[in-house]
């Protein structure tokens, strides 16, 4: 389960940021809504230990996220926290599937390149597996960067703005992708995002 | 999938980059790597050739031109010296040995010498076939006068006066070949060797026919001023002297070169001379050698700083995947030290491929393909050398990526 409580962060005295508590219980996702500029990014990266809050704790799973050590921190997020972009990205010289195996190197898990196979099967790109992320479309890179976030099987799984930048269609795919994969891990979904088309795909929903 | 294959993923992604910084650090590598090779190639040589000969005497001149002539057969000799005056030196209770050296006259652009067996003995001269010689006008073949005449024993040649093809030919006089030595690698390979009395014998009772017109050629002028009237024809080139001790080296050659007409000259003193001159350019070459290297550890730089500029976003994400500093770090060093040190490893390679190429442009008569491949100890600064260089190079990059601002970069990108 994940809980926060009493997350503030300044970048500078005049831009400080209080947010609000979270409690999710197994398999529970939440959507965060909110316009530009009050703070969803800055949240986010609390959320996935990129950003030191100034006060209160982050708690996944009984790891209070905020008070590891900067190299356990590393470590614990590439094991149990998986991320999506507003914008996918991907180590441009290597193909997808290497992208993949690089991902389960990185965050200390065995190779399983049948794993991945399956996985890029189930997003639909299982033919492509061998390109290089930039011959792939936008809505199938999305789809790869979910492939990449879930590979590893994370409790936590942190998406900001992750369809923004798609039509409707590729918006569908890729919340309903998020969600299938969330619940076949078992993990945590977080979506945080301006895109007021989500809305109605989530029950537990707050705003910033 | 894991760093080091990534770090070599990256290098042949962008392969003009990757190719630039390479072929700098293979010709800086490249061209100190065959100087040395050729540097000690020729010390070798010199040390090889110079044996236990402790001092030469000969006529006055220049000590140098004394010693590349009668040690090394590179050179003009300086002129010829009484053998009576010469011999007076076995006298002297510190000379252990001596051998005498006469030449002037040449078979097809290779020496004549005449002198005795101790010189074949001296260079650890070994017969292929045949004998040493017993009498006048008999000659024994260095093995590469035998291959490049194509001489075999029992043939015939005649001298050409001086040491350079189209001399006067001694047609009067046919030189008979008894023997034939194994290549030795030293100057042994390329003399044709007979005893003194065949030089006196060729070149003797004068007809001065052709005298003065070839100044390499010394063996006609008479040196009045040693006042022996039967010996005044009985000349040689030079001596080659061994001491007992090396208090002869202290006092015999200061006191021939004060008291007598002959002039002696200390070959491990004059090949030091030699090389320090010679230093000179090889040093110069190295220096440009090695401004070479450090352009090529810039291009490792721009070429790691600017694909880190293009990749920082791909070092973020990797973090965000739970890549630690260090595997960062790691990744960037590694892009450097590849290239330097297979910079390096290519640049050896390259100097042995020069070795066997050089011949084949520079038309040397002796091929430098004798020369071993392996590697000799002074080459193996340059791999420390490439390694500093491949640090330094990515010093930057690495401080930028050990300190990456995670969160700011996923922001901006």
């Amino acid at each position: 389960m994940l809980k926060t409580q009493s997350v503030c962060f300044s970048y500078d005295s005049s831009r400080t940021f209080q947010f609000p508590d979270i409690q999710l219980v197994e398999g529970q996702n939440l959507l965060i809504l909110g316009q530009s500029g009050v703070g969803k990014t800055t949240f986010i990266q609390i959320l996935a230990g990129l950003l030191h809050p100034n006060s209160g704790f982050i708690d996944l799973n009984d790891t209070k996220i905020n008070q590891l050590s900067s190299k356990d921190l590393d470590h614990f997020r590439g094991k149990n926290i998986g991320m999506v972009f507003q914008r996918p990205h991907f180590v441009k010289n290597l193909s997808i599937i290497e992208n993949l195996e690089l991902s389960l190197y990185l965050s200390n898990n065995p190779s399983d390149k049948k794993r991945a196979m399956e996985l890029l099967d189930q997003i639909g790109l299982a033919d492509k597996y061998n390109q290089k992320p930039d011959q792939l479309s936008e809505g199938e890179q999305q789809r790869a960067s979910i492939a990449l976030a879930v590979l590893k099987n994370p409790d936590l799984i942190l998406a900001d703005e992750p369809t923004s930048s798609l039509d409707d269609i590729n918006c569908q795919t890729i919340v309903t992708l998020l969600k299938e994969q969330a619940a076949s891990t078992n993990a945590h979904l977080i979506i945080i995002t301006h895109d007021q088309r989500l809305k109605n795909e989530f029950n537990n929903t707050i705003t910033l | 999938m894991n760093i080091t294959r990534l770090s070599w993923r990256n290098l042949t992604s962008s392969p003009l980059n990757t190719t630039l910084s390479l072929l700098l650090m293979t010709f800086g590598v490249g061209i100190i790597s065959l100087l040395l090779l050729l540097n000690n190639e020729v010390e070798q040589q010199l040390q090889r050739n110079l044996r236990g000969i402790d001092m030469v005497v000969g006529a006055k001149g220049s000590p140098l031109q004394l010693i590349l002539s009668s040690v090394y057969h590179v050179d003009n000799p300086t002129g010829n010296i009484s053998f009576e005056e010469a011999n007076e030196l076995n006298k002297n209770p510190l000379v252990e040995s001596t051998i005498p050296l006469s030449f002037g006259d040449s078979y097809n652009g290779f020496k004549i010498v005449g002198t005795t067996h101790d010189y074949v003995e001296l260079y650890q001269g070994v017969l292929k076939e045949g004998q040493l010689w017993t009498y006048p006008l008999e000659a024994v073949l260095g093995s590469a006068v035998a291959e490049v005449n194509q001489l075999k024993l029992g043939d015939t040649f005649h001298g050409s006066h001086g040491l350079v093809e189209g001399g006067h030919i001694h047609d009067e006089h046919t030189y008979y070949v008894v023997g034939i030595l194994e290549p030795s690698n030293s100057v042994l390979d390329n003399l044709i060797l007979t005893n003194t009395e065949s030089i006196w014998l060729v070149h003797h009772p004068e007809t001065d026919h052709h005298e003065c017109d070839d100044p390499d050629h010394h063996h006609h002028e008479h040196d009045e001023s040693t006042g022996h009237h039967s010996n005044t024809d009985m000349m040689i080139t030079s001596m080659l002297v061994t001491f007992k001790s090396p208090i002869g080296l202290i006092q015999i050659p200061r006191k021939i070169n004060e008291t007598t007409n002959l002039q002696a000259a200390v070959p491990s003193f004059e090949i030091n001379r030699l090389v320090n001159l010679l230093g000179f350019g090889v040093q110069t070459i190295n220096m440009i050698a090695i401004i070479i290297i450090l352009v090529s550890g810039l291009s490792i730089f721009i070429s790691l700083y600017n694909s880190l500029k293009k990749r920082r976003y791909e070092l973020a994400l990797m973090r965000v995947h739970g890549a630690s500093r260090w595997q960062m770090v790691q990744l960037v060093l590694q892009e450097g030290l590849f290239l330097s040190i297979i910079g390096a490893l290519f640049g050896i390679v390259i100097s042995r491929i020069a070795l066997f190429v050089m011949p084949l442009f520079l038309d040397l008569k002796y091929g430098l393909n004798t020369i071993p491949i392996g590697l000799i100890k002074e080459e193996l600064w340059l791999f420390p050398l490439a390694l500093i260089i491949g640090l330094s190079a990515s010093f930057i990059p690495i401080i930028q990526t050990y300190n990456i601002n995670i969160p700011k970069t996923l922001s901006n990108a």
